[in-house]
């Protein structure tokens, strides 16, 4: 199943990446968004762009040139304490959200 | 805090665009060679796998659009985006954008001129604290035919009225006065007033330096102080520190200066004094009133002015209603005299502001037509320009662009224009008030003190703005209607030419209906002021008149007979002078006084009322008052105990009516112990002002002996400078300690006494005239459009045979039709007018003569306006337009 992605769950999900993974480039970011899902989302790795100005303009992370293993130039995305704050919170919020649509789910049925 | 960190964010990426854009590439560029190097490694080729790096990524340019919109406000790009092209596409068509802002700038500037005058005179708040609460109180009495805004309550009443009263919190009596002010080598007169311990206070004005006058003040012994105003301190003491140390010497007695004013305190004004002295335009000396107790004990009505501060909630006919309570008890106190007092209290403003408030709103109301003219030009012209840029904004919506975000565009060129045209009209309105001083009536209340103050320059913002929308929306909204199928499909050659057309059409209609209106009612206040100038005064308008007031050592009437008749007779002998004379109150010099009468032989109504002036022997002669029968006094008929008088036709007429006047009798008591003789009849003069027919006049001698103060008036060859100077050399040496003042001839009097009206009148032609010119601009501008738009169907006309006269007429036809549309309108607008500006009129009324006056204006301008088009429409060359499509 294709899932299209939750409104303001992509900043969360980019700055989870980042922490785990460490600095990484669009498509890294992209390609492990990917991964994790498993496929299930599809994504246009373009539509990640917004996300990633939007954080780096919060100051969340902090982006520099560099070279990847290959010998290709790209642009690091490392997570900074802010960003560690954010996402903590940010997760948070998640949670208690998701706890409480899954306890309202039920009862729908 | 991390929203604001965000939007510092975005306004950083508003200025350094270009690097954000280059970084953005780069990375798309970066993202993907990465993409497309694993597809390489899954075993694609390398075209293969750039395709497929693509079909990943998704849209690159939507890609970069959706970062664009995040990482920038987008409003404000998109609004910037405007603004660069809005400048760029005015600056490419100069003439559109040169006659647009004019046109607008000659609105607003008019717009912000008047309002500048209309702030200074009724919004700006008067220097008397809460000057809302501020009233005047009158004692007015239904038997004495005059304004009840001229008798104020005697100061007897005045006391008790302050004592029984609840509804004031202070209340002042003052009284105006001249002085002769001695000061660095030459006497001149200057207006004050007396005025008792409240009057500072009650106006709630504080001094610059030292103090006011307080009630020790008003104590006999301690009463030769004053309190200057900031322009006297300025003017005779250079602003010096010390002024409080000095002394005054005001009509020989020295007076210690205790305080000096704010510098906008010069209360009171002439213009808040209706029946004030004239003389005295604006007051610099106070000094205290120090009444004597025979003065205080007076119930008889003096000179004075009394003014109340209500107290705290209190309305006018609240304190209007306990007015009349209290005097209807004192009128019993009156017992002598048969009047009955009341009392009147009316509001500060009222009386300083209620005469011009009229005049400001007809100001308004023309600029605010004048305004609407130039809206009307400015959204045709942008009409015509919008629908020649049609095919720009077709293709342009065509590649996306909103319907809102064209109207945004349109609107913000619009606003632009809107922009330039206030900053022009800002100084057009400087200009205007530079030049204000000239056309100045010197009876509208702090005129001069017009100025572009921040309340002037917002007033000016919000109607530019205004402006731009009125004038943008309209054709923004048509463009935005195009059908995007039918331009694109008509190749773009101008689709939407009806609708846009008729709209212009009804614009002009609607701009020649206004500026009929407008120009009717300049018209008709230009036929009133002709009216008023030609009114037959009754004197001879190059009499040069002076003011003479002796002071206190003149105070026996023999001193005073003598050295008025040495005065004159002295003055009479100086060569190129034909006759001089003198009279207690010049005509139309805003002074009057009055005398009950008895007419022998006449059903006489003890009210009735005659103005009275006591003259000189010579005063007919040298005013040129025509005698009409009998003859002048003779000099031997000089004291007040001569029973010699001489009324005006006016008053022959009714009274005397169907008898000799010359031999009656008349007399000024009810028990006629004194008859006086009518030895003879003078023509009507024009006394109280230009616009009121003369009524009854009598004229008394025994001015001198009356009388220490009063005009001389002279005719004489020579020039009033002259007559002047040689006057002055005389009083010289006949007292050296009196002043002349108040030189002027009698057309100075005519004149000021028409300024008003010179003032609205001339304005209103102008605004009339700026409309006119605007309405015909939009005529021509609609009229060139047309032709250069209807190029192509008049070469089609004249290949099929058309003569040029032909075409002359063809475009003639239509700015006729536009223009008769227009008058029948504007038509029927001046007649409302005209009945709106009855106030104003003066011997003229519905006038048909004005009316078709100014239709012919306008046909004739505007039948020469559309000349030029139709001219060029005929000097189409068939065989050139036919070629060319």
């Amino acid at each position: 199943m294709a899932l299209q992605i939750l409104q303001g769950t992509l900043d969360l999900m980019i700055l989870r990446t980042l922490a785990t993974m460490g600095p990484q480039h669009a498509y890294g970011i992209a390609n492990r968004l990917q991964q994790v899902s498993e496929d299930a989302l599809i994504l246009n790795q373009g539509t990640i762009y917004p996300a990633l100005v939007r954080i780096e303009q919060h100051g969340w992370t902090c982006g520099t040139w560099g070279k990847t293993e290959n010998g290709r130039e790209a642009k690091y995305y490392t997570i900074t304490k802010a960003g560690l704050k954010a996402l903590n919170e940010e997760t948070k919020r998640w949670r208690q959200m998701a706890c409480v649509v899954e306890k309202l789910l039920p009862e729908e049925q | 805090m991390v929203r604001w960190r965000r939007i510092t964010a975005q306004f950083r990426v508003l200025l350094f665009n270009k690097s954000a854009e280059e970084d953005l590439a780069r990375e798309v560029a970066a993202h993907l060679t990465l993409l497309a190097d694993d597809f390489e490694n899954r075993g694609m080729s390398h075209e293969e796998a750039q395709l497929a790096a693509r079909r990943a990524y998704g849209g690159v340019e939507q890609a970069k659009q959706a970062h664009r919109d995040k990482r920038s406000l987008l409003w404000v790009e998109q609004t910037m985006q405007d603004l660069r092209y809005g400048l760029r596409s005015l600056h490419k068509s100069p003439g559109f954008t040169v006659t647009a802002v004019l046109t607008l700038a000659l609105g607003i500037g008019a717009c912000t001129a008047i309002f500048s005058l209309v702030n200074a005179v009724l919004l700006r708040s008067l220097p008397y604290g809460d000057s809302g609460r501020l009233v005047y109180l009158y004692m007015p009495s239904p038997q004495i035919p005059i304004p009840p805004e001229v008798i104020c309550p005697s100061y007897a009443d005045f006391f008790d009225i302050k004592k029984q009263n609840h509804t004031f919190a202070s209340m002042t009596a003052f009284e105006q006065a001249e002085f002769t002010l001695a000061a660095q080598g030459s006497v001149n007169r200057i207006g004050a007033a007396r005025v008792d311990e409240s009057f500072f206070s009650t106006l709630q004005s504080t001094p610059e330096l030292g103090r006011v006058l307080d009630a020790s003040d008003n104590q006999p012994g301690h009463d030769k102080v004053a309190v200057i105003s900031h322009s006297l301190w300025q003017s005779i003491f250079a602003g010096s520190a010390d002024v409080l140390a000095r002394n005054l010497v005001l009509d020989g007695t020295s007076y210690r200066i205790v305080g000096v004013m704010q510098p906008e305190f010069e209360y009171p004004f002439s213009s808040d004094l209706p029946y004030g002295n004239p003389r005295i335009k604006s007051t610099r000396i106070w000094v205290p009133l120090a009444l004597t107790p025979q003065q205080a004990a007076s119930r008889s009505p003096g000179a004075d002015v009394t003014v109340g501060r209500l107290g705290p909630g209190v309305s006018v006919s609240q304190a209007q209603a306990e007015m009349s309570t209290i005097m209807a008890s004192l009128d019993k106190l009156h017992g002598d005299d048969k009047n009955v007092w009341g009392a009147l209290v009316k509001s500060f403003m009222d009386t300083s502001l209620g005469p011009v408030r009229p005049l400001m709103k007809l100001l308004l109301a023309a600029v605010s037509l004048v305004l609407l003219i130039a809206c009307g030009n400015a959204a045709n012209l942008l009409l015509a320009r919008a629908s020649d840029r049609a095919r720009e904004l077709g293709v342009r919506a065509a590649l996306g662009a909103g319907r809102s975000r064209i109207v945004r565009q349109l609107l913000t060129e619009s606003l632009l224009l809107g922009l330039a045209a206030g900053v022009i009209g800002v100084i057009f309105a400087y200009l205007f008030l530079r030049t204000l001083p000239l056309l100045d009536p010197g009876n509208i209340p702090r005129l001069r003190e017009a100025t572009l103050d921040v309340r002037v320059l917002i007033f000016t913002a919000v109607v530019a703005l205004l402006t731009s929308m009125l004038t943008g929306v309209l054709p923004a909204l048509t463009v935005a209607r195009v059908n995007l199928t039918d331009l694109l499909k008509s190749g773009g050659s101008r689709p939407t030419a009806s609708s846009h057309s008729r709209t212009q059409s009804a614009l002009i209609v609607a701009e020649s209906a206004l500026v009929v209106v407008l120009l009717a009612g300049a018209g008709l206040l230009l036929r009133s002021y002709i009216n008023v100038l030609s009114v037959p005064t009754g004197f001879s308008q190059s009499t040069v008149t002076l003011n003479i007031s002796l002071d206190t050592r003149y105070s026996q009437p023999q001193q005073r007979l003598e050295f008025f008749n040495n005065l004159i007779d002295k003055t009479t002998a100086l060569p190129g002078v034909q006759a001089v004379g003198a009279v207690n109150s010049l005509p139309l010099s805003n002074s009057e006084s009055f005398s009950n009468f008895w007419v022998d032989g006449y059903g006489n109504n003890p009210e009735q009322l005659v103005q009275l002036r006591r003259v000189t022997s010579g005063y007919f002669s040298a005013m040129s008052i025509p005698l009409v029968a009998g003859r002048f006094f003779t000099t031997g008929e000089s004291s007040s105990a001569t029973n010699a008088v001489i009324v005006n036709q006016s008053f022959a007429n009714i009274y005397f009516a169907g008898r000799d006047p010359l031999g009656g009798r008349i007399s000024q008591d009810e028990h006629h112990t004194r008859w006086k003789t009518v030895v003879g009849v003078v023509a009507d003069v024009r006394h109280t002002s230009l616009e009121e027919a003369p009524s009854p006049q009598m004229y008394l001698p025994g001015f001198q002996d009356m009388f220490g103060s009063g005009y001389v008036a002279v005719r004489s060859v020579l020039p009033p400078s002259t007559v002047a100077s040689s006057i002055r050399a005389i009083l010289h040496g006949i007292d050296p300690n009196l002043a002349v003042a108040d030189i002027r001839t009698m057309t100075d009097l005519v004149s000021e006494a028409s300024a008003r009206r010179r003032f609205q009148t001339s304005l209103l032609t102008v605004f009339a005239g700026i409309a006119l010119l605007l309405a015909l601009v939009g005529l021509y501008g609609l009229m060139a459009y047309s032709v250069s738009r209807r190029t192509r169907e008049i070469g089609v006309r004249m290949a099929l045979g058309a003569q040029r006269w032909d075409v002359v007429l063809l475009v003639l036809k239509k700015a006729l039709t536009l223009l008769m549309l227009g008058l029948g309108c504007g038509l029927a607008g001046s007649w409302f007018a005209t009945r709106v500006l009855r106030g104003f009129l003066f011997g003229v009324g519905h006038d048909p003569a004005t009316i078709l006056t100014v239709c012919g204006l306008l046909v004739v301008c505007g039948v020469s306006a559309a000349l030029i088009p139709a001219r060029r429409a005929a000097s189409v060359d068939p065989m050139e337009v036919l070629r060319t499509d």
